[in-house]
């Protein structure tokens, strides 16, 4: 039943992020950007903020609800070190500062990122789902995730899809969840011909 | 001096000395109870304000209804008296505020939750560092009762 | 020819990278909402020749305001610029009025394109 549901997950996964890193890619203007082959992992819900890095680092996190056919919410997080190379990237500023325009460049990073994952999924599945104005939050990891996780009213375990890429010969981190609803989620399942998983 | 981590739905103790931590306090409620004759103190994590049928296998401290009983369980267990036990409160913050899912956050929720059931057991909350849109880190000091809230940026508040 | 441009985007770094494009191109931004209320208050204001907007925010959603701006004037040129891509909001939100749809990211090309096809 798990591994069932997990493979799932990664199928999604693979369509989702490969869509998502095109238009990251593309925001970054034609610099050399790779997707290393997602890696999905289900973790007890307690494990989730020490599989970044520990409970204290610094991470940001985009939070959406998503709305529609499918309803849910998503999240998108990154360790601070991580979003600040894409933001120099994107900028084209040495040391990107933090300030309301860095914030909101990084939001809408990861609005553009989020957004992309849900729109390959829609297309795959003819499902709409619509997301919501996103919410940023910088702040340690711990907190963040139980912010997702109970904004997202998940309470036994989560998948997370850890993503690296590389850009400009930098090493970045990303982490994707994508939490349906549960009856949303089987009805994602059962147009792939999957049963009750 | 052991430093013990108090992790999402976990409850840990201890007697005259030791450092009870919680990280990384989003939406959670971070609950210090002492009984400051006897030294005894048990910090909770708490993460929703009320416990659910589909999670059965849930530990005590997950939820604010099962959890605030279970600390002060823990405290009797350790010689501590009910009339004697205060708490000290952090975290509850709401740290998506433009998003609004619910017209009262799940910090806000947890918060409530948590002093409606320390009232019910008849336990005063004596000082809090709640709400707001950051997250904290709380180090609760079984020596003296001493509780400290940091947060990003900000110098460690003594509540 | 159709000069004047109103930007609608929640994001403060998304208005500024549109400003940029449009600027570089011979167009001028006469002002820049960060959500649809705000999109048909200035609408209203200034009478841009054109306008870029946004579907996702808070207040009022583009879609809303598309609607509300064609009610003001029927003849309004609206480009729609969203990260939100799927189908039936892209068929909303022509319905409702919009000449063009770009989805984000979209490379400065694409939208000076979309302008001066529109805006002649």
């Amino acid at each position: 039943m798990k591994e069932a549901r997990l493979d799932f997950l990664r199928e999604l996964a693979n369509i989702g992020t490969g869509h998502a890193t095109t238009a990251l890619s593309q925001m970054l203007n034609g610099r050399l950007f790779q997707l290393v082959v997602p890696d999905a992992q289900m973790l007890p819900f307690t494990e989730a903020a020490e599989y970044m890095g520990g409970a204290e680092q610094v991470v940001v996190g985009i939070f959406i609800v998503i709305s529609g056919d499918v309803k849910g919410h998503m999240a998108f997080l990154q360790p601070l070190e991580s979003a600040l190379v894409l933001l120099r990237l994107l900028t084209g500023i040495e040391q990107p500062e933090l300030d309301e325009l860095g914030r909101s460049a990084l939001q809408e990073l990861g609005n553009i990122m989020v957004t992309s994952y849900l729109n390959a999924l829609s297309t795959m599945t003819n499902l709409l789902m619509v997301p919501s104005v996103p919410g940023l939050a910088i702040d340690m990891a711990g907190a963040v995730w139980e912010s997702v996780l109970a904004g997202a009213q998940v309470t036994d375990e989560v998948t997370v899809i850890r993503t690296r890429f590389s850009a400009d010969g930098e090493d970045i981190e990303g982490h994707i969840l994508f939490l349906p609803d549960h009856e949303d989620f089987e009805k994602v399942a059962r147009l792939f011909g999957l049963g009750e998983l | 001096m052991t430093e013990v981590f108090v992790n999402m739905g976990e409850i840990s103790s201890s007697k005259n000395q030791g450092i009870l931590t919680t990280v990384g306090l989003g939406s959670c409620v971070g609950v210090a109870l002492y009984d400051p004759q006897v030294k005894v103190g048990v910090m909770g994590h708490i993460f929703l304000p009320q416990s659910r049928p589909n999670d059965p296998q849930a530990p005590p401290g997950k939820y604010a209804d099962t959890g605030i009983p279970a600390m002060i369980e823990e405290a009797v267990r350790l010689g501590a008296s009910r009339s004697r036990l205060h708490a000290k409160l952090a975290g509850g913050a709401n740290l998506f505020p433009n998003l609004s899912m619910s017209s009262t956050s799940i910090g806000q929720q947890n918060i409530n939750a948590v002093v409606e059931h320390l009232k019910k057991h008849g336990i005063p909350v004596v000082s809090q560092d709640v709400a707001g849109s950051h997250g904290r880190k709380m180090r609760f000091f079984v020596e003296n009762g001493v509780v400290t809230v940091t947060a990003i940026g900000k110098d460690p508040v003594e509540i | 020819m159709a000069k004047t441009v109103l930007i609608t985007d929640d994001t403060a770094f998304m208005r500024m990278t549109l400003r940029n494009v449009i600027e570089k191109n011979g167009y001028q931004v006469v002002g820049e909402a960060s959500d649809g209320e705000e999109a048909v208050a200035l609408y209203q204001e200034l009478q841009p020749d054109m306008v870029t907007m946004d579907i996702t925010m808070p207040k009022m959603d583009g879609i809303t305001a598309i609607k509300e701006i064609m009610k003001i004037d029927p003849k309004a040129r609206i480009i729609v610029c969203s990260a939100m891509g799927q189908k039936p909001m892209v068929l909303e939100a022509l319905s409702a009025g919009a000449k063009d749809f770009l989805v984000k990211p979209f490379d400065a090309e694409r939208v000076v394109e979309s302008l001066r096809k529109i805006g002649s």
